[in-house]
């Protein structure tokens, strides 16, 4: 498919409006994905406001990072489209048609980037450098969220309307396994050796057993269980629950539960930002809520329809802004 | 924009987070919940859109009515219709469907090495311009429209269920929503035609799509109202849109098919900008489709279709008057 993609079509009109460097920027920006409205919100994390919408063409979900870090994939499901970002500015670079992009991401070691295609009922295996598709995979239904072994041997893809959970091996090319996991299979998360998957008609997330696909444990952390987050420092693993309407911090060694927090309008994706606070989408209150866990405040900044997918940049400074232009 | 949408979408939350995801929750249905939240912006717009419609159109009705009726109970079956097609499970499967046969082909086609049409990707400065890309939307998809409704009379079986929504007698802002579900359904699989090929976004624009309702409802209002010269050759207005539903013109040749902007009757040659407010319905129809329940309209409007092409060549007469 990529191979076409030598007609990447080049927005100057999008990237022109994105890129302006301006002081208020100075302390880092959030990029917010409003998959109802077709658009991304830039939000200032010093000041806590929207200072810049850019128009997408459908429905904005998802981001990767590239290996380097050098540019930031936005998926735009709908609109059958990778957007290619400059991570520091969030100035638009190029599109590149891709379809049904719903969550992506690269391979640790850099060499794959997989996209789920939610609403085609197939898994698409690129190659990270060049951007050809290596290998698609059919599998319905709806792939949802993905995680990959941190040797990069493999890739989990959680198949939302089976109730399934698909492994691909890597390094064959093949699926290793597809096994039933639970009731609306949604986030996974790779963590000490097993495959957490968040269960979004169920209390909790499961232990999966990454060879074999065995269900071993179950974690309760609520109704409604959707999205699973390890803290930078690797100590706490964060999970949204849809219905509950909280976010729970657990330890992530044990899953004890350390503290819960009311988070209401469906909390969704989390970003980390260094003060420690998480910044949360809450799906459908059109706000992002910037939770502080010491102190349990939480102050909200809104946004468009449907915050779906969040990227923090702190480092997203003026200098950085004027040596990118 | 966002500030006027802001309400709706509070709403539309509210009841996804309060009543929509605990019901789907407790029933094992979490994998509808995108769909659920498309659903609820539909009907909390299509409430309101009903709620203001109201609001305006009543006021102007009792204000210079073309009739007056010693009852209105014909009308009640038109606020069911209504509230069918705007709140209740018709947006719901019409936001289905078209969401999710729109991401399967254009996907499809994606695979295929191409890239999927839409009025933006053609013309990119319209990316960020919402309100004008919407106005091309619009006038695609009333040109669209007009050639469908336009079919629906030419066509005798396809005007065998489009009667229905002629045979009103009482016709009232309410009346717009009036169709045989098969009609509904053609109309529905005609717009998701045109709609795929140019690419339209399903829920980005629900301020404008509910003042274009709005002028749909109007139109049909039993209201002495008039746009003046220019006006009239720019919307559609109620009584332009009487003499498309006048007791003359209904059946096979019609006149005003358009349903927001007129300029296609102009362009065709199927205009009548003519002066009169003219009482409406269908002679041809039986008396069920005008007064019946829905049910029963609904399968009188089925039994004139199987009507019309059994009787085709048998008895040509069948239709016409008895002279
Ligand atoms: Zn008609
Ligand atoms: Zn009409």
């Amino acid at each position: 498919m990529f191979r076409r993609l030598s007609i990447v079509v080049l927005l100057a009109m999008l990237s022109s409006g994105a890129g302006a460097p301006s002081p208020a920027w100075a302390h880092g920006l959030v990029l917010v994905m409003n998959s109802g409205e077709a658009s991304l919100s830039v939000v200032d994390m010093d000041t806590h406001r929207e200072v810049r919408r850019i128009p997408v063409l459908r429905e904005p979900h998802h981001w990767a990072l590239t290996p380097d870090g050098r540019d930031l994939l936005v998926g735009d499901t709908a609109g059958n489209e990778l957007l290619d970002l400059d991570p520091a500015t969030f100035a638009l670079r190029r599109r590149v048609p891709v379809a049904d992009p719903y969550q992506l991401g690269f391979s640790p070691d850099g060499k794959f980037l997989t996209v789920n295609g939610n609403g085609r009922n197939q898994v698409d295996i690129y190659d990270a450098a060049t951007l050809k598709l290596a290998k698609r995979f059919p599998l319905p239904r709806t792939p949802s969220h993905l995680a990959y072994a941190p040797d990069s041997s493999r890739v989990f893809v959680s198949l939302q309307d089976t109730d399934e959970l698909a492994a691909i091996d890597l390094r064959t090319m093949a699926v290793a396994w597809v096994q039933k996991v639970g009731r609306v299979p949604a986030g996974v998360l790779w963590l000490n050796n097993r495959v957490l998957v968040a269960l979004m008609n169920d209390e909790g997330f499961v232990v999966v057993d990454p060879a074999t696909g065995r269900v071993e444990r179950r974690v309760h952390t609520g109704a409604g269980a959707h999205q699973l987050f390890l803290s930078p420092d690797k100590k706490v693993l964060w999970v949204n629950n849809r219905v509950a309407g909280t976010t729970v911090a657990l330890d992530s060694e044990t899953f004890a539960e350390i503290r819960s927090y009311r988070i209401t309008g469906g909390p969704d994706d989390i970003a980390f930002a260094p003060d420690g606070k998480l910044w949360i989408t809450q799906r459908f209150a059109r706000t992002v809520a910037v939770l502080d866990p010491a102190s349990g405040g939480i102050e909200t900044i809104a946004v468009g329809r449907q915050p779906h997918g969040i990227f923090l940049n702190p480092a997203a400074t003026a200098a950085t802004l004027s040596a990118s232009n | 924009m966002d500030s006027l949408t802001y309400p709706f979408d509070l709403a539309a939350g509210w009841l996804q987070e309060h009543a929509i995801l605990p019901a789907l929750y407790a029933l094992g249905l979490m994998n509808w919940e995108e769909v659920a939240y498309g659903w609820a912006l539909f009907a909390v717009y299509g409430a309101t859109q009903v709620v203001v419609t109201y609001a305006i159109c009543l006021p102007l009705e009792r204000w210079r009515p073309v009739e007056r009726w010693p009852d209105s109970r014909a009308v009640t079956v038109d606020i069911f219709y209504t509230l069918l097609s705007r709140v209740g499970l018709l947006p719901l499967m019409t936001f289905v469907l078209f969401y999710r046969v729109q991401v399967f082909l254009t996907g499809w086609v994606t695979d295929n090495g191409w890239v999927p049409p839409t009025i933006e990707r053609v013309f990119p400065f319209l990316l960020g311009q919402p309100v004008l890309t919407f106005a091309i939307y619009v006038v695609i998809l009333d040109f669209s429209e007009y050639w469908r409704h336009r079919l629906s009379h030419l066509f005798d079986w396809w005007y065998s269920l489009h009667s229905l929504h002629h045979a009103q007698r009482q016709m009232t802002f309410w009346s717009d929503d009036r169709n045989h579900l098969l009609d509904d359904t053609i109309g529905f699989v005609w717009f998701m035609a045109v709609a795929l090929l140019i690419g339209i976004p399903p829920m980005q624009f629900p301020l404008l799509v509910l003042l274009l309702r709005f002028v749909e409802s109007l139109s049909h209002a039993n209201v002495r109202l008039w746009f003046g010269w220019l006006g009239e050759r720019l919307v559609v207005s109620p009584r332009f849109h009487r003499a498309h539903h006048g007791l003359m013109a209904a059946g096979l040749a019609s006149v005003n098919y358009g349903g927001v902007l007129p300029w296609w009757d102009m362009l065709f040659r199927t205009a009548d900008f003519g002066h009169d407010y003219v009482p409406t319905g269908d002679p041809s129809a039986e008396e069920v489709l005008a007064t019946g329940s829905y049910a029963a309209q609904q399968a009188a409007g089925v039994r004139r279709m199987v009507r019309t092409v059994a009787g085709r060549g048998a008895e040509p007469a069948a239709q016409s008057d008895p002279v």
